[in-house]
């Protein structure tokens, strides 16, 4: 057995583990009910939304520096499935809105910061559907990743000045304390792991396929007389 | 006469002036974005048929109508010289960082003057009084900024995908939002009667910086092939 398929089963293991933990395992919470289950969910994918982002421009910045095709390969792999994992947080984080606050939507300031990133995603991709010269794509949707990565901060410092929020806290709360239950947070934890997991097989898989296609588009064609 | 040997500030300054010279010329943009301006307000001063403005509905409307209007025009600065053909000759004879700030500088004085023309037209139209002048003109000047330093750096990019203008605002958007928010709410602040604080000062100007700065960096990577 090969070291990708060892890494397929690992991840496939850790997943069904924490979705049977997930449905046996985990109490119903105070308040929230069953309903807290959906959270097991919501949370991971939102985290791997943003760590695509974050790698996305990371990967960019290294692409305008190295030129290396492979950087940006990694790059819009990782920009085409945080979008995915984007709406997926997106759809579950309004579901849950609406069971527990009673809409879908009311521009919370993580539903704001989470819509952001959705249509920066949605734009990237948008730019680099546009453009058909590989190494142009390359180069113009490096740049817009990393100017969108500098508009975070700006976004972190504005949004919760102007929308009130009723999101609870993150796992760990502003007192620096972990305020959930113990059975809770490993599985919470596990849950992160597999859904990065997930993520990087994915993305690995992916990047590996635009490499094989790339190689194959360059190939020379073999005429015969 | 290759305009390398000129000093940097007279190089941006042949850039605003050809530009300027060029849309005397045609006046095509100026027209064109009036008008936009013009048809914009009059549909929303009709639907509205003398209906009073809250301070906050009329701060987003200001704001979309600026927006959009800037949407309509400035991208032109790029994508007309992709579609005469000049680009190439522009690259010969600039270097890349007097064009994005020449371009940049011109933008500002085209949506300067456009806001000038918006600001009579909205009191007019939709029958609405400003409080406070001088606050109102430095948020004014201060967005206006943020909006033409991001869109002269997507305009090029744009101008790289061939000229696919419907993309402009899609890419726009997202990176002109942290600012967008920003002076929404300090606008509506001014309309209310009160004037914005230094801090709000402070993040509009930060922002313009920011933006200026990262956009003059990208902006190599997008120039030079």
């Amino acid at each position: 057995m090969d070291r990708t398929t060892i890494e397929n089963c690992l991840t496939a293991l850790l997943t069904a583990g924490v979705v049977y933990a997930v449905f046996f395992i985990v109490p119903p919470a105070e308040g929230l009910g069953h309903l807290v289950r959906i959270a097991f969910f919501h949370i991971p994918v939102a985290w791997v939304s943003v760590l695509a982002f974050l790698l996305s421009a990371f990967w960019a910045l290294k692409y305008l520096r190295t030129r290396d095709a492979v950087y940006d390969r990694q790059s819009s792999a990782a920009a085409g499935l945080g979008f995915i994992f984007c709406i997926l947080a997106t759809v579950s984080g309004a579901i849950f809105a609406k069971l527990t606050w009673g809409a879908y939507w009311n521009w919370d300031p993580r539903q704001t910061t989470i819509f952001i990133l959705l249509l920066i995603y949605g734009a990237y991709l948008a730019l680099r559907s546009s453009l058909e010269e590989s190494e142009q794509r390359a180069r113009v949707s490096a740049v817009y990743s990393l100017l969108s990565f500098i508009t975070v901060p700006f976004l972190v410092f504005i949004i919760p000045r102007y929308y009130f929020s009723l999101h609870p806290a993150p796992v760990i709360n502003g007192a620096g304390k972990l305020d959930m239950d113990r059975i809770m947070l490993y599985v919470l934890l596990a849950a992160l792991a597999a859904c990065t997991a997930i993520f990087w097989r994915t993305l690995t898989w992916q990047v590996d396929r635009k490499r094989r296609r790339e190689m194959s588009d360059i190939t020379p064609v073999k005429e015969g007389f | 006469m290759p305009d390398k040997k000129l000093p940097w500030s007279s190089s941006v300054w042949a850039v605003i002036h050809k530009d300027a010279l060029c849309e005397l010329r045609t006046r095509y943009a100026i027209s064109a974005l009036s008008m936009f301006a013009l048809v914009t307000l009059a549909s929303i001063s009709m639907s509205l048929a003398g209906a009073a403005l809250t301070p906050a509905l009329a701060a987003v409307l200001l704001w979309v109508i600026l927006f959009f209007c800037a949407m309509a025009g400035l991208a032109r600065v790029f994508v007309q010289e992709q579609e005469a053909g000049t680009l190439f000759t522009l690259r010969l004879y600039a270097k890349g960082q007097a064009v994005f700030f020449g371009k940049t500088l011109f933008n500002i004085l085209l949506l300067w003057a456009l806001t000038l023309l918006i600001i009579p037209l909205f009191i007019v139209l939709l029958n609405f009084d400003i409080p406070l002048w001088a606050p109102l003109m430095a948020v004014l000047a201060l967005g206006d900024a943020g909006i033409a330093a991001v869109a002269t750096l997507t305009a090029l990019m744009v101008a790289r995908t061939g000229g696919k203008g419907s993309l402009f605002t899609v890419i726009t958007f997202p990176l002109l939002l942290p600012q967008f928010l920003a002076v929404i709410a300090a606008t509506a602040a001014i309309f209310g009667g009160t004037s914005p604080t230094f801090a709000d000062y402070l993040f509009m100007a930060g922002y313009d910086i920011a933006m200026l700065i990262a956009a003059s960096i990208a902006f190599d990577y997008l120039w030079y092939d």
